[in-house]
């Protein structure tokens, strides 16, 4: 599987702040790609880097193996591209917004923006102005599939939405998924867990982590240890157990390169007195909010 | 093309109303122009003046709104990431501007030149080029500003700050000013600053659209207001005046032209002692070798006075300062710094220099009957004469059309008694411009209107002599000899 969105030693400063701080990353074709952070963590900019809508400080962007910064309207013509903040033109009505982006696309498809249009329901002749926010997030996804694109590029798609038409947005993108890339930023991973097949967390401005998610959901475990008697913790604490929770009888830790007899032979020989040993799969969410922990304490 | 005619008819169909206005103006401004027969009354002519002033307004705002309707600035448009080639956008933004502005002031320009009698045909270099002065100075400056901001007030800011940074800049140093000082000449100062801002807004519009790099193209129109400024306020006189020379219609032997002390005139010359203890210094120049037939006008005069012992004083302001001349009196004026006076008035001084001087030939002739139609004056335009209700009155009145014309103009009246008559020049400005057009909204300028009181009903017609100008040149000349002591005379205070 090539990649269609690749990062090499990405960087961005705004003014003295590092926005992104060497980022490798690579999107796989047919992948759906969750860029995953807490606030500030730098999703948006990667985003706005790869859709040339900043320039990178150092290294470069790839889009369909083409560097960013040159990204042409042939490109773009394969790509679609939801933003929570984006600016739409509130003049346009949903129908002349459609009709006007038509000529655009070679390959438009009127049949699925008729048919994007009936499953969202959105009125032709209201202007975008008069539109609620999720409604307008509506006719920005409708516009952006009916081209049926390669790449749908959402970022914080489901910002402010409720949950009806975050579920109607989800569908619609989900009937995309067959034949698009779909690279999406979010930190509500609840709304993204159930249809990702990649995840990269990003914090501070760096990508601690790019994998499959079932390799990652494979990977971390909580652990929950219970002892015979007190004991100490161990010294020096492995690096790879996070966020650890001592009670005088009970130990809990999230180990994130979980694999079964290694890491139940590493407690034995760290807590020679454990009565006890439970491991526990995790959501995704439990699983950032551990990595937002640990790279809080880190820092 | 395809693609820029789309984002053209989705302009016209989002700025309608903008359109609308703009048009009207142009509509207003064309029918006021028009009924702006030759021979109207001041009124009318004010109405104009304000017709005017909704137009550039009008247009300031329809290309802003034009630009911004896909605004470069900016991460969060919904365009950017929308199969846009950046060359049918501009295409688009351009043919917005070259149909809604260009077009209809083309338009605004013949309707209102023919109602003023003057021919299209005749006129075309004329209407070309005040076309791309439009474009060049108001347009593309225009549009490069909105280019570079993300809205219309961020717009209106700019302006308003720019307005208020050549406000501060001409109040502290108002030498700098692009403005109006070189009269004859201002032509190449204005140009030298139109070009810098072409090539400027060209250069902005051309970087913002393929690479939308704002903070670059900002800095850019920064550096090229400065340079606007600075470097325009920066050209020595003598440059622009060698500029002119090169541009000369008839060469003319300058060998034979001579410029000397006028010892004829000896009596006129004074180096009068002023309150502050400076020498304002009056020497007559006399001039020889002009070809007959040409007539000379002094643009502008350098001198160094050197004494014997070494001592030296050099005019330090621009040229054109120190050459007057009422009717044949040539003469070099200058005030001498009091001390240097002192030192070397009893000792003979060199005075050396140069005199800048434009001779006048061709010399035409033609007569304008008093009748309520104008006729065409070459060198000038169209010219009408009228008398006034109370037959003591008339009224003499040329336009022409897109520039002030360069030529040297006399009016003759002739009175009906042949008891004399009178003769005087309109009262506008002489240019150099070799271009067929001058910035000006309006297509026809209105010079020589004079209500001219008489006891005697004015003889028809009316005569109207021009020449034109043929050729610029500089002499140097070395006056040896002078002891401006020999000169020297006081300022008296008047008995109260």
């Amino acid at each position: 599987m090539s990649d269609i969105l690749r990062t090499i030693d990405l960087s961005k400063r705004f003014r003295n702040t590092v926005a992104l701080d060497h980022m490798n990353m690579a999107v796989p074709e047919g992948s759906v790609y969750g860029l995953v952070g807490p606030n500030g963590a730098g999703k948006t900019t990667t985003i706005k880097l790869l859709m040339n809508l900043h320039q990178p400080t150092a290294g470069r962007a790839e889009v369909f193996g083409h560097d960013s910064r040159r990204i042409s309207p042939q490109d773009f013509a394969q790509i679609g591209y939801v933003s929570e903040n984006q600016e739409m033109p509130e003049w346009m009505t949903v129908g002349y917004l459609m009709a006007y982006l038509k000529p655009f696309y070679p390959t438009w498809d009127a049949a699925r923006a008729a048919e994007l249009l009936r499953q969202f329901d959105l009125p032709l002749d209201r202007k975008l102005r008069h539109l609620s926010h999720g409604m307008r997030m509506k006719a920005a996804l409708a516009s952006s599939l009916a081209h049926r694109p390669r790449l749908i590029v959402l970022d914080e798609p489901f910002t402010g939405l409720d949950a009806l038409v975050r579920d109607e947005l989800i569908e619609g993108v989900l009937e995309s998924a067959d034949s698009a890339t779909i690279p999406i930023s979010s930190n509500d991973l609840s709304e993204i867990e159930s249809f990702t097949s990649h995840i990269g967390y990003l914090d501070h401005g760096r990508l601690q982590f790019s994998e499959e998610m079932t390799s990652l959901t494979e990977r971390f475990r909580e652990i929950e240890i219970t002892l015979r008697s007190p004991s100490p913790s161990p010294a020096p604490w492995p690096a790879t157990w996070l966020n650890p929770q001592q009670s005088p009888a009970v130990v809990r830790f999230v180990d994130s390169q979980f694999e079964q007899d290694r890491t139940v032979a590493e407690v034995r020989r760290l807590f020679p007195d454990a009565q006890q040993i439970s491991v526990n799969p995790m959501p995704l969410r439990a699983i950032f909010v551990t990595l937002a922990k640990a790279g809080r304490k880190a820092a | 093309m395809r693609q820029a005619l789309h984002i053209f008819k989705k302009d016209v169909r989002h700025l309608w109303l903008e359109i609308a206005v703009a048009l009207a103006a142009v509509a207003a401004f064309t029918w006021m122009g028009a009924r702006q027969a030759p021979w109207s009354g001041a009124p009318r002519e004010m109405a104009w003046g304000l017709g005017t002033f909704p137009l550039p307004l009008a247009w300031w705002i329809l290309i802003a709104r034009v630009i911004h309707s896909e605004a470069l600035p900016g991460d969060r448009q919904f365009w950017l990431t929308r199969p846009y080639a950046w060359k049918s956008l501009l295409g688009a933004k351009a043919l917005s501007i070259l149909v809604f502005v260009n077009l209809p002031m083309l338009v605004a320009d013949a309707v209102i030149i023919r109602a003023h009698g003057f021919s299209l045909l005749a006129e075309l270099p004329g209407f070309l080029w005040s076309q791309v002065l439009l474009t060049a100075v108001f347009v593309l400056p225009m549009a490069a500003l909105s280019a570079v901001t993300t809205g219309f007030v961020q717009l209106l800011l700019t302006c308003v700050v720019l307005a208020l940074a050549l406000w501060v800049c001409n109040m502290v140093a108002p030498g700098l000013s692009i403005g109006a000082t070189w009269v004859a000449l201002d032509w190449v100062k204005s140009y030298c600053a139109g070009v810098v801002t072409t090539i400027a807004a060209l250069a902005i519009l051309t970087w913002q659209y393929a690479r939308r790099r704002t903070a670059a193209t900002r800095s850019l129109a920064a550096a090229a207001g400065i340079l606007v400024v600075l470097g325009t306020g920066l050209i020595p006189w003598t440059a622009a005046f060698s500029i002119q020379s090169r541009l000369s219609k008839q060469p003319v032997d300058q060998s034979a032209v001579h410029v000397g002390f006028d010892w004829g005139k000896k009596w006129a010359a004074r180096a009068l002692i002023g309150r502050d203890g400076n020498v304002w210094i009056h020497l007559p120049l006399q001039i020889t070798g002009i070809p007959d037939g040409m007539e000379t006008r002094f643009d502008g005069l350098v001198v160094t006075i050197q004494a014997p012992g070494g001592a030296v004083w050099r005019a330090d302001r621009e040229p054109r300062s120190y050459v007057g001349s009422t009717g044949q009196l040539l003469a070099l004026q200058t005030t001498v710094d009091g001390s240097f006076y002192r030192k070397v008035k009893d000792q003979p001084v060199k005075l050396r220099g140069a005199l800048y001087l434009t001779l006048y030939g061709n010399r035409r002739t033609a007569s304008v009957p008093f009748q309520d139609r104008s006729v065409p004056v070459p060198g000038v335009g169209m010219c009408s004469a009228h008398r006034g209700a109370d037959a003591q009155t008339y009224f003499f009145r040329c336009s022409s059309a897109f520039r002030w014309q360069p030529d040297l103009v006399l009016i003759y009246v002739a009175a009906k008694d042949n008891w004399g008559g009178t003769s005087y020049s309109p009262l506008h400005a002489i240019s150099y411009s070799p271009f067929p057009a001058d910035l000006s909204i309006s297509p026809v300028g209105v010079y020589g209107r004079f209500g001219y009181a008489t006891f005697r009903e004015p003889a028809s017609p009316v005569t109207v002599s021009t020449m034109e100008p043929l050729t610029h040149m500089a002499r140097d000349f070395e006056i040896s000899g002078l002891r401006l002591g020999d000169f020297e005379a006081r300022l008296t205070p008047l008995p109260r």
